[in-house]
């Protein structure tokens, strides 16, 4: 019974790992010239140019091109369009496109396939509404064999900023749709840029390989292995060893001290660490329609009284910049000098005392006709970064006698809260470029934002939301900047959001990589612009 | 014993019942919305009128009775649904990925059984001398220490420092052996010392005295007389052992870039991806059933008292 046992102890896993190996696993590709080995949370999906999750959309931008291209200092510049006219009404674009552009089939890139790809994107359209351009253009018509002309409702000023998105409106070889469109899937994505994707195995990995007719300059690298790593510790340790190359993103691709500790390693252990300029802000909306966060006073002592250096320092590792306002003055539109409220524990005190907010007790909670000063603060229970952010606010605003309750809970929960306006803050991030900051303001008239259940309670928010609904149709540049900088300025004034960190993009990588240049949007990946380092 | 069998696996049906009830209802009765759910993972904005969509289009807006009968009848005829976050069939993915977690847990298993026997054994035989001293270290050690800790441990000696073993992925023998040695200590530990407690409780027995006055040699008494009977509680162990890791390897997948169902269902827990989860919970059910009743049948199998007693005869 017992030598019975035995065998079968051994013949199990034995008969098991011959009979379970792994039903693909093929070799690499043989490779000429360099090739890259990066690491992704999730495969990197169908690859589907006008559709989202589980689309990732640095993968759709590595394959697919936009007709223009946005650049980091918020200008648009030409790409597959090599230029364009706009009507005077500003409803009309025509867009002269390049000749000698073609899919990596060897399919031509011409209006025709450009007008199929718009038709496909708007026979899609509610699953676009969210992007204010899907529902601007009216119709995409072919005006000659290079000619494109997009008709649109009104003169909606950002609509070359939102054709430079990596979704949705780039372009698929229309030979690859399926029953004359996109919506229910592609046959394979074929697209016109710089990388083709050659191979994806499920859970492992994902493979490009550089696009040898590309028309534009084509890559230093050969290929790109993307492999699936989902866990950040596992993605430095695979760093570590020498299984990937590079560590980039703006999702915290690796935790901030595992970042810190790779740039004091620096040079000496042959890698680099760099951080880009700020791409998003992270901030807290305060709820002016609720609670004691309707006294504007309240609100401003609370953008007095956190001390975002110290927080940065120690919880952050000094890899985000602080913020003082909603948007980086790096955003269009908005650098316009707005005073930043200082750090100041004395000043945030003295406000709320004049507010009428006072504590019995020295260094009690205050109160005012009965209320006390209490705000909730809703953040998602799982995200260890904003969890240790809520638990500074709390402790900071703590000092000036302000109670602060945190509430983490699960991410569609928080979600819910953003919705119904029920928070006293809530965290809130801004959408980056290109979408900053004409969109993020556009969803702020949106009531399913926290933006919009934030700002409720201002006397003037139906005045605000006429005023964005103006911006975005307005033709004058000046007027444009008139209306973003009073926008902007009374968001400010009245303390509605409590602007915390910039977020930046980290990158890490091993010397041969050479230096690693960021993307304009924190969506795109430069693959195309990384050049290994001489010996 | 063939009715003893038929009886165990007829009870099946009942148990797998009951437990996709709880799993649906657990899901269900928590605080978190599934339509808004959805609608994160696909990356859809909430608005009332998406919100109204996806409840209508997942059935939520239905009595929650039919949401179960529809959800098992699909279930029973293999239909798992489509994931939220990656929108692709559940079934297949997790069919995809299951090979390598049974590999996985197979060689941990292997390793188990392969090193907690001769301890075990070793550690009787040499009761309160120095090696049952190092085999109740390691099982001290072992039992403390947790697997996913133990997987980070050994990435950064044997991979960060030494160099010596990839710290992830699946490919050849070894890639397999930290994953399998992090799985594996736990249950390692436990069995060497469940073993060694009980060879030296059935070593004590009259029959064992009196097989040393017959002069048997001592090799022959341990392994005929000690040893057969010294097995049984181990044989239990084990049923819990190969749930236990199997249910280690979702960590220990995620740690290692494992790409098994262990993986997958970790980041479907964190996504809330309700079929994922579904379907991966009834599954693992199923599996663990099914160990069960095997150690029940081996069991039976080692020890006539139980096969005779199910079978009614006193």
């Amino acid at each position: 019974m017992f030598k019975l046992l035995r065998a079968a102890a051994l013949a199990l896993p034995l008969g098991l790992s011959l009979s379970l190996s792994p039903a693909v696993m093929p070799a690499a590709p043989a490779v000429a010239g360099p090739a890259l080995d990066f690491s992704w949370p999730v495969n990197v999906g169908p690859l589907n140019p006008h559709l989202y999750s589980p689309n990732q959309m640095f993968a759709q931008a590595m394959v697919y091109e936009p007709l223009v291209r946005y650049r980091a200092d918020g200008t648009v510049v030409p790409w597959l369009a090599a230029s364009w006219e706009v009507s005077d009404d500003g409803r009309v674009y025509t867009f002269a496109l390049r000749e000698d552009v073609s899919f990596s089939n060897g399919e031509p890139f011409d209006a025709a396939a450009a007008k199929a790809n718009f038709d496909a994107v708007l026979a899609n359209r509610p699953r676009h509404a969210w992007l204010e351009l899907a529902n601007q253009i009216v119709s995409a018509e072919v005006a000659g064999p290079h000619l494109l002309r997009l008709t649109l409702k009104d003169a909606y000023y950002p609509v070359l900023q939102e054709l430079a998105l990596p979704r949705p409106f780039r372009f698929v070889a229309p030979s690859q749709f399926i029953e004359g469109g996109t919506k229910d899937g592609i046959a394979a994505p074929i697209g016109t840029g710089p990388w083709m994707l050659t191979e994806t195995l499920l859970g492992e990995r994902d493979t490009f390989a550089r696009n040898e007719a590309y028309w534009g300059d084509r890559p230093a690298y050969q290929a790109i292995t993307v492999k699936v790593i989902p866990d950040p510790n596992t993605r430095a340790i695979a760093f570590e060893t020498g299984e990937i190359d590079l560590i980039y993103g703006t999702d915290g691709p690796i935790s901030p001290d595992t970042f810190e500790r790779f740039r004091a390693m620096g040079e000496r252990a042959g890698l680099t660490a760099a951080l880009s300029e700020p791409l998003e802000t992270h901030a807290l909306a305060i709820n002016t329609n609720r609670g004691a966060t309707r006294d504007l006073a309240v609100r401003r002592a609370i953008n007095q009284a956190v001390d975002k250096d110290t927080m940065i320092a120690t919880v952050l590792y000094g890899t985000r910049r602080r913020a003082d306002t909603l948007f980086a003055p790096n955003v269009p539109y908005a650098d316009i000098g707005l005073e930043p409220y200082p750090y100041d524990l004395d000043e945030a005190r003295r406000l709320l005392e004049d507010a009428g907010w006072t504590a019995s007790t020295e260094g009690g909670i205050r109160e005012k006709d009965g209320e006390r000063l209490s705000v909730e603060l809703c953040f998602v229970g799982t995200d260890a970064v904003a969890k240790s952010m809520a638990e500074i606010v709390q402790a900071d605003l703590r000092r000036v006698g302000i109670e602060v309750l945190l509430t983490g809970e699960e991410e569609s929960s928080v979600y819910a809260r953003q919705r119904d306006g029920r928070f006293g803050m809530i965290f809130n991030r801004t959408w980056g470029a290109p979408y900053d900051p004409h969109a993020f303001v556009s969803s702020m008239r949106v009531p399913s934002h926290a933006d919009y259940q934030a700002q409720l309670g201002l006397a003037d928010k139906a005045e605000i939301d006429a005023m964005i609904g103006k911006v975005l149709v307005t033709t004058d540049e000046a007027a444009r900047q008139a209306l973003y900088r009073d926008l902007l300025t009374r968001l400010h004034d009245q303390a509605v959001y409590l602007p915390l960190t910039y977020v930046t993009a980290v990158a890490v990588a091993r010397k041969e990589v050479g230096e690693v240049p960021f993307g304009a949007m924190s969506s795109e990946i430069p693959f195309d612009r990384l050049t290994p380092a001489a010996d | 014993m063939a009715g003893f069998i038929l009886r165990r696996v007829l009870l099946l049906l009942p148990m797998l019942l009951g437990a996709s009830l709880v799993i649906f209802l657990m899901l269900r009765l928590g605080p978190s919305d599934p339509a808004m759910d959805y609608l994160r993972l696909s990356k859809v904005p909430p608005t009332p009128q998406a919100l109204e969509d996806a409840r209508m289009m997942l059935g939520l807006d239905r009595p929650i009775v039919t949401q179960y009968l529809d959800w098992l009848g699909k279930a029973v005829r293999l239909d798992f649904g489509v994931s939220y976050a990656t929108q692709r069939p559940v079934l297949p993915d997790l069919l995809h990925f299951l090979p390598a977690t049974l590999q996985l847990a197979g060689v941990a298993l292997a390793l188990t059984i392969g090193l907690s026997v001769p301890l075990g054994i070793w550690a009787a035989r040499y009761r309160e001398r120095w090696p049952d001293q190092m085999v109740r270290l390691v099982a001290f050690i072992g039992v403390s220490m947790p697997n996913f800790w133990l997987g980070f441990l050994l990435v950064l000696l044997f991979s960060v420092h030494l160099g010596w073993l990839p710290p992830m992925g699946r490919g050849g023998l070894a890639h397999l052996v930290m994953p399998a040695v992090a799985v594996s200590l736990m249950s390692l530990a436990i069995n060497a010392r469940l073993l060694r407690a009980s060879m030296l409780e059935v070593a004590g027995q009259p029959h064992v005295r009196y097989a040393r006055l017959r002069g048997l040699p001592e090799r022959r008494v341990e392994r005929a007389h000690v040893l057969r009977n010294a097995w049984l509680p181990v044989i239990t162990a084990m049923g819990m052992h190969i749930g236990e890791m199997i249910g280690g390897t979702l960590i220990i997948e995620s740690i290692f870039g494992w790409p098994g169902v262990g993986r997958y269902a970790v980041s479907a827990i964190l996504n809330r991806d309700y079929p994922v989860i579904q379907c991966f919970t009834l599954v693992m059910v199923a599996i663990f059933m099914l160990c069960n009743l095997v150690v029940d049948i081996v069991y039976a199998l080692a020890d006539p008292r139980i096969r005779l007693s199910a079978e009614g005869v006193e």
